[in-house]
């Protein structure tokens, strides 16, 4: 790839992966219980439900802002949020693969994804 | 490689510094705003569809529990205390089931607070909070009060709560921490009590062995501005401990689950390690399980991060207070905000491995009174009901929003939990600075003895100022959930 052609790129990526994350910080989804509850569907989102309660409902409760910020409302892609457990940012600590595997990730992950498509969250 | 490191500086970029980010909780809203005063209207709740919410009483002051007579009597606490010392006479109620006034006032007394409430034969139970150190207190018909247990170590900053009668006929009740981490520090002066008992701390249920921690502070009890003090755990503020200090377990103790015979009788230890075991309740199955106030960001131990819990409580265990949170080691990162600056232990040898806990309540949200429900009419059959208080930001840490404000649904064979009553609308926080009428400070659920409904009460406004909260008298408020049919 020729450099000016690569340097296009990696704007690109970048504006790609901080627009959404700006986006997401002034437009959380806020869960009313009237609303239906979130419902997990599958086996891994079922998982991924009971390891979000056990990991990240106390700083992301219902996935909306409390300690940390709301994560209900980030359209980023999944290898972004895989990197920001496995590394941490911020405040956020690091959960490695002692404390989760690839698999728990996954099943996290599908449960997000399920949130943010919640009745419950719009 | 290349590619994670960039993602990284890229999410970095975007999260910001959360050091240098201002709280934004239920608590730093309410210090900036000023209205006195409540409004309360049923429609500001959210509840899921099928349900209703009613109000049952206003105008009470700093309501604790709530708890039914056999016919349907409604029986209410006022704490007759606040955070911040502000103390006024406790006294047991019986509300008028049509009007929601007080129908009489069944007993009082000298020094609050009366936290929670249960009966049981004919009598009622209350946790009762003084000068002398906290007590099981069991009140008659006729107003008449006998001392269960007394001279519990409640005068530092957590009180004795909850009491519930068990099958066994024993009282059941929780004792608070003296201190947020086992270390009593400035914290403790702000919290009102260092300066009036100074040889207070915190008094093992059993033996413990020290590290030999010790942790410099001001030292506030002196007019030297530049005066220090060195406090180890289990301490008073300024007494230093060694490496291998064994401290004798004594009973009654802090942090722990407790048990009296309803006759009265010699104390009984059920469980410990816990950190403020506020409420608790039986289960349908007969298990017992207690919610537990997590750690806060303050004092000379500070702790970030920790969340409430839900303890299923097993006889004799120990569950982490003041080395673990949540199950895991306070060594972790996730207890540092700076990572990189772990806490170090306080014990040389831990008493058990906790278990982890049935379920994890947002941080800062102060899970309190809760209760199962029995009723496939009501529905939700033995999942718990709990009260959220709401953050006291920024007295015990800072928050990105306002945490708790609400009642909870909780399935604690999965930890599962969902939002069962909350403020409608964009706006967190208790509905005095969102200028509507719905939920402030819920403390206490209970349901009545059809299960038929949920009795929720709120313990009214309360501020946090510069010098600690302020509350408001004759804004608490007693409402009711019932269903109105179909199906959950």
């Amino acid at each position: 790839m020729s450099r000016p052609l690569s340097v296009i790129v990696w704007v690109l990526g970048a504006l790609a992966l901080i627009v959404p994350l700006f986006y997401g910080c002034g437009a959380e989804r806020r869960g009313q219980p009237e609303a239906p509850a979130i419902t997990a569907d599958n086996p891994k989102e079922v998982k991924g439900q009971r390891l979000f309660h056990r990991w990240c409902y106390q700083c992301h409760p219902g996935g909306e802002a409390g300690l940390g910020p709301a994560i209900n409302n980030r359209p980023l892609p999944h290898i972004a949020i895989r990197t920001q457990i496995r590394k941490g940012v911020g405040a956020m600590p690091a959960f490695g693969e002692d404390l989760l595997s690839d698999a728990d990730v996954s099943a996290i992950l599908a449960y997000l994804d399920e949130m943010k498509h919640s009745p419950a969250r719009k | 490689m290349l590619r994670t490191r960039w993602l990284v500086a890229v999410l970095l970029v975007g999260s910001g510094c959360y050091g240098m980010m201002d709280s934004e909780g239920g608590g730093d809203i309410s210090k900036k705003t000023a209205r006195k005063g409540r409004r309360v209207d049923p429609t500001d709740v959210s509840v899921p569809k099928g349900y209703r919410v009613e109000v049952v009483a206003t105008g009470l002051t700093f309501p604790t529990g709530v708890a039914f007579g056999e016919r349907g009597e409604i029986y209410l606490v006022e704490s007759g205390y606040s955070e911040g010392e502000r103390a006024m006479r406790p006294r047991l109620v019986e509300i008028d089931r049509k009007s929601g006034g007080v129908l009489r006032t069944i007993a009082s007394g000298e020094k609050g607070p009366w936290n929670g409430l249960t009966v049981s034969g004919g009598s009622f139970f209350v946790a009762e909070n003084g000068a002398d150190g906290g007590r099981i207190v069991r009140i008659e018909r006729d107003g008449s009060q006998k001392v269960l247990v007394d001279k519990l170590p409640s005068n530092g900053d957590h009180h004795t709560d909850g009491p519930v009668v068990g099958a066994d006929g024993w009282v059941y009740f929780g004792q608070g921490t003296a201190t947020n981490s086992g270390v009593v520090g400035e914290d403790s002066l702000l919290l009102g009590w260092l300066d009036k008992h100074p040889d207070t701390h915190d008094i093992p249920c059993k033996d413990i062995v020290l590290r030999g921690s010790n942790f410099k502070s001001k030292n506030p009890l002196t007019p030297d501005p530049d005066d220090e003090a060195v406090t180890g755990a289990y301490s008073s503020f300024g007494v230093a401990t060694n490496p291998g200090q064994v401290l004798k377990g004594q009973l009654p103790c802090s942090g722990a689950v407790m048990r009296v015979p309803a006759a009265g009788g010699a104390v009984e230890l059920v469980a410990w390690g816990f950190r403020n075991p506020f409420g608790l309740a039986f289960a349908p199955d007969g298990q017992l399980y207690v919610t537990d106030n997590g750690y806060d960001m303050r004092g000379s131990r500070p702790v970030f991060g920790s969340a409430d819990w839900l303890w299923r409580v097993e006889r004799g265990r120990w569950y982490g207070w003041p080395d673990f949170a949540e199950g895991r080691p306070l060594t972790m990162d996730f207890y540092s905000e700076s990572r990189g600056d772990p806490k170090g232990f306080v014990l040389a040898k831990h008493p058990d491995t906790p278990p982890p806990p049935a379920a994890l309540f947002p941080v800062h949200s102060s899970a309190d009174g809760f209760d199962f429900s029995r009723s496939r009419r009501f529905g939700y059959v033995g999942h718990a009901f709990v009260a959220l208080f709401g953050d006291m930001t920024p007295n015990t840490g800072k928050v990105e929003a306002p945490v708790g404000f609400m009642v909870q649904r909780v399935d604690p064979k999965t930890g599962v939990i969902e939002d069962f009553a909350r403020n409608r609308g964009d706006e967190k926080g208790p509905a005095s600075d969102r200028g509507d009428g719905g939920l402030e400070r819920p403390v206490a659920v209970r349901f009545d003895p059809s299960g038929d409904a949920l009795y929720v009460v709120d313990f009214g406004v309360m501020r946090m100022t510069s010098k600690g909260p302020d509350s408001q008298p004759e804004t608490g408020v007693l409402w009711r959930i019932v269903r109105n049919g179909g199906r959950p």
